[in-house]
């Protein structure tokens, strides 16, 4: 038997725990591991924009990208597309790293934990360029403020994602009741469509699916409540959000929220909708190109009252960030500037599902077109609040509010209906005191 | 024959030693290696060394900085010791995840293979078109896990998916088998079972092939029956591949995160996190690096102590 042989025929304790403690150890590689993510662009302005639609959108945000002509020793800017898998620790490495973009997209409130560990450049002077060449005035009301610290502008808004209710008119007439105006509405016509086995209030917290999380926060801001006080403290056990809970709890004791909801992914959502279960619910804008029906049988409802006469809804501004990390901030921000005086291409190429934050967007044919959209702009947006409320302006937390193990605990808890809604929410409000940074 | 005899042979056979063929033990021939040989042998590993060195020692002695310290992915933050360890082994989430992450993994090692072994030793039969059985079979360890996950979740989701129809019109009701926290949890392991078994067929049927048939005409002229000679010669014969690829699931159950993050979320309430997904949500929707860190590991020390108590099983199979 050669050297070779005998070694290879041996079983070396000393060679086997090497390999276990190697792949034991993958968790912590997963979990401290992060890949950084650099791009060159030429020393120019590094641009890392996320899938926010489908690959049409990204290649037409790459030529904009690419067809910035900078004046004066402002630098091009070069483009990057992000996957929304792992985002957030793709972001932290480069940031760490000093490889990271010097403007980006990126999650709603990403802009606002950077901001925090000192790595957002402010965009005072965007907002200032904004405001000369008319663009600031452009604004749909209330988009730009919750961005505003008492450091500075820490992003700016570029669209708007909004959660509104969506009905099967198909459904309202099979069971031969109107739209609700109000919750007590709702209620009697969540009671109709189960009638004729159709969900009166269709929602969705499986793997993924934000939409529960989502419905839940509405509700509340629906009856003019909120997690947040007005000066951005955790207000979680005031009365309306208990209200708003209780009412959520009936509607499913009454079997007008799916008790299988609890386990909808996205796409089981958009299955029930486009399979004609869901005669009410909570989805976005652009939901019936979503779901593959534009026969206008699937359209969006007009807000509903809560029993105060409150009206409201969720909106996420999804924003344009600046980082420290710049070979020039004057390039950033002259980049920035440009790069929001074409998002109407965006539109008109009809990429985008969200809605604009530019009302001369929303006057475009190509956008006033879709009655759905139109409806969104005039009769929700006004009445869209952040997770912020009662508060408005954006803060860190509100990352941690949002896909978090509190809020996703609390929804599941509520869509199971195993609970009643003090104990609920008391038990959101630990699980965020435990993880909010005061 | 006699029973002494019947009992040596199957001892003989054991050891996948053929009647007649060499009866000696393992071989003790201990290679003097020459200094000169080994300072060969150290600089031709010194490149994997340091390789190794680089991607497993930094990240780890990363996380261990990470998981003592408050602070976040891009700002380690200030020390604190065993502190952060102290909060994760006082929650009760900790707890919870650590008792689904055990279940998991028994039904997932065990679950896996057992149907592994069923159908490894009727592949060894020979059956028509055993070849293509064989690849079949192999296929939910081929198919990528997001696939295999969406495939489970349209059968199962709704009350309208092809299970609880079934059961439905079975006059058996319409399980929310993803809704319901119990029968999420099943769902979950089955999955994993479902998803596994075709590597503990693998890993047995190699074994199998390794022992020479004639043990168990050997066995069979002994007297010995069908389930003496399965639990005889079978199973000994197979047990250090047996041990090794127990080890090897343990960890792969424990490491899971796409086989539950994809069906389940680790939902509904809960109902299927385990400490790996409880390490991810932690450190990516809480953002809280330290006790997701230290999640991650406690789970690395338990898996090496497994891991160890396993190891000594295969020396112990290999003794005997």
């Amino acid at each position: 038997m050669t050297v070779q042989s005998e070694a290879s025929s041996n079983f070396s304790r000393r060679g086997f725990l090497g390999l276990t403690a190697a792949a034991a150890a993958v968790p912590l590689l997963a979990a401290c591991g992060g890949g950084s993510s650099s791009s060159s662009s030429g020393g120019g302005i590094k641009f890392w924009d996320m899938p926010w639609a489908t690959p049409a959108y990204n290649d037409a945000a790459k030529k904009i990208t690419e067809a910035y002509a900078p004046t004066g020793s402002n630098g091009k800017a070069g483009y990057q597309i992000i996957q929304w898998n792992n985002f957030y620790q793709t972001y932290s490495s480069a940031i760490a790293s000093k490889t990271g973009p010097a403007v980006s997209t990126g999650g709603g409130f990403q802009a606002f934990q950077f901001e925090q560990q000192g790595q957002i450049a402010y965009a005072d002077k965007v907002v200032e360029a904004l405001k000369k060449n008319g663009q600031f005035d452009d604004f749909l009301p209330g988009v730009l403020e919750p961005f505003k610290s008492d450091k500075g502008y820490v992003a700016i808004p570029w669209q708007l994602d909004m959660r509104v209710f969506w009905y099967r008119k198909s459904l309202f007439d099979q069971a031969g009741v109107a739209l609700p105006t109000d919750w007590a509405s709702l209620l009697e016509a969540g009671k109709a469509l189960k009638k004729i086995g159709a969900v009166g209030f269709g929602t969705g917290a499986g793997a993924g699916n934000n939409f529960g999380n989502h419905s839940m926060i509405m509700m509340m801001v629906n009856n003019g409540g909120g997690v947040f006080t007005k000066d951005g403290q955790l207000d979680v056990m005031n009365d309306r959000n208990v209200e708003a809970i209780e009412f959520l709890l009936e509607l499913h004791s009454n079997g007008i929220i799916d008790p299988a909801a609890v386990s909808y992914t996205t796409d089981n959502m958009s299955a029930q909708w486009k399979d004609k279960k869901i005669g009410y619910g909570v989805f976005q804008a652009g939901a019936a190109e979503r779901i593959g029906d534009t026969s206008g049988d699937f359209a969006v409802a007009s807000p509903i009252a809560g029993p105060h006469g409150d009206k409201g809804t969720l909106v996420f501004p999804n924003n344009i960030m600046m980082y420290k990390n710049t070979p020039s901030q004057e390039s950033s921000e002259a980049f920035l500037v440009y790069y929001m005086g074409q998002l109407k291409q965006l539109w008109q190429q009809k990429l985008m599902a969200a809605l604009p934050v530019f009302k001369s967007i929303t006057e475009l044919p190509e956008f006033a077109s879709n009655a759905n959209n139109v409806k969104i702009v005039k009769e929700w947006q006004p009445i869209a609040k952040t997770f912020a409320a009662q508060g408005s302006t954006l803060n860190a937390n509100l990352a941690v509010l949002d896909g978090g193990q509190a809020l996703n605990q609390f929804t599941q808890t509520i869509l199971t209906g195993k609970t009643d809604a003090k104990t609920a929410l008391q038990a959101f409000k630990t699980g965020l005191e435990s993880v909010i940074k005061k | 024959m006699s029973t002494t005899t019947a009992q040596s042979g199957l001892a003989r056979a054991r050891r996948g030693l053929a009647p007649g063929g060499p009866g000696g033990g393992p071989s003790n021939r201990k290679s003097k290696l020459s200094s000169q040989t080994r300072r060969t042998f150290f600089w031709l590993l010194l490149p994997s060394i340091v390789l190794l060195v680089l991607i497993h020692g930094y990240p780890l002695v990363y996380a261990g900085v990470q998981a003592t310290h408050d602070g976040s992915l891009i700002d380690t933050g200030n020390f604190v010791g065993v502190e952060n360890f102290g909060h994760v082994l006082s929650s009760p989430a900790f707890w919870k995840a650590a008792q689904f992450t055990l279940w998991f993994t028994i039904v997932g090692v065990f679950g896996s293979w057992l149907v592994g072994l069923g159908l490894a030793l009727l592949l060894r039969t020979k059956i028509p078109a055993g070849g293509t059985f064989k690849i079949l079979l192999l296929l939910p360890w081929v198919v990528p896990i997001v696939v295999s996950s969406t495939a489970w979740n349209w059968l199962v989701a709704t009350p309208d998916s092809l299970i609880p129809s079934l059961f439905r019109s079975l006059g058996l009701g319409t399980p929310l088998f993803l809704a319901d926290p119990n029968l999420a949890a099943v769902m979950v392991m089955a999955f994993k079972v479902w998803v596994s078994f075709p590597f503990m067929m693998m890993m047995i049927s190699a074994a199998l092939a390794s022992v020479d048939t004639t043990v168990y005409e050997a066995a069979s002229m002994d007297g010995a029956s069908k389930w003496q000679q399965f639990s005889q010669i079978t199973l000994p014969l197979i047990a250090r591949s047996t041990y090794i690829s127990w080890i090897l699931m343990t960890i792969f159950c424990v490491n899971d995160f796409p086989t539950i993050y994809l069906l389940t979320g680790g939902g509904p309430v809960d109902a299927t996190t385990s400490l790996v997904v409880l390490a991810y949500r932690t450190v990516f929707q809480d953002f809280q690096t330290g006790p997701g860190v230290a999640i991650a590991f406690l789970m690395t020390l338990t898996l090496v102590v497994v891991s160890v108590f396993l190891y000594r099983q295969i020396r112990k199979s290999s003794v005997e």
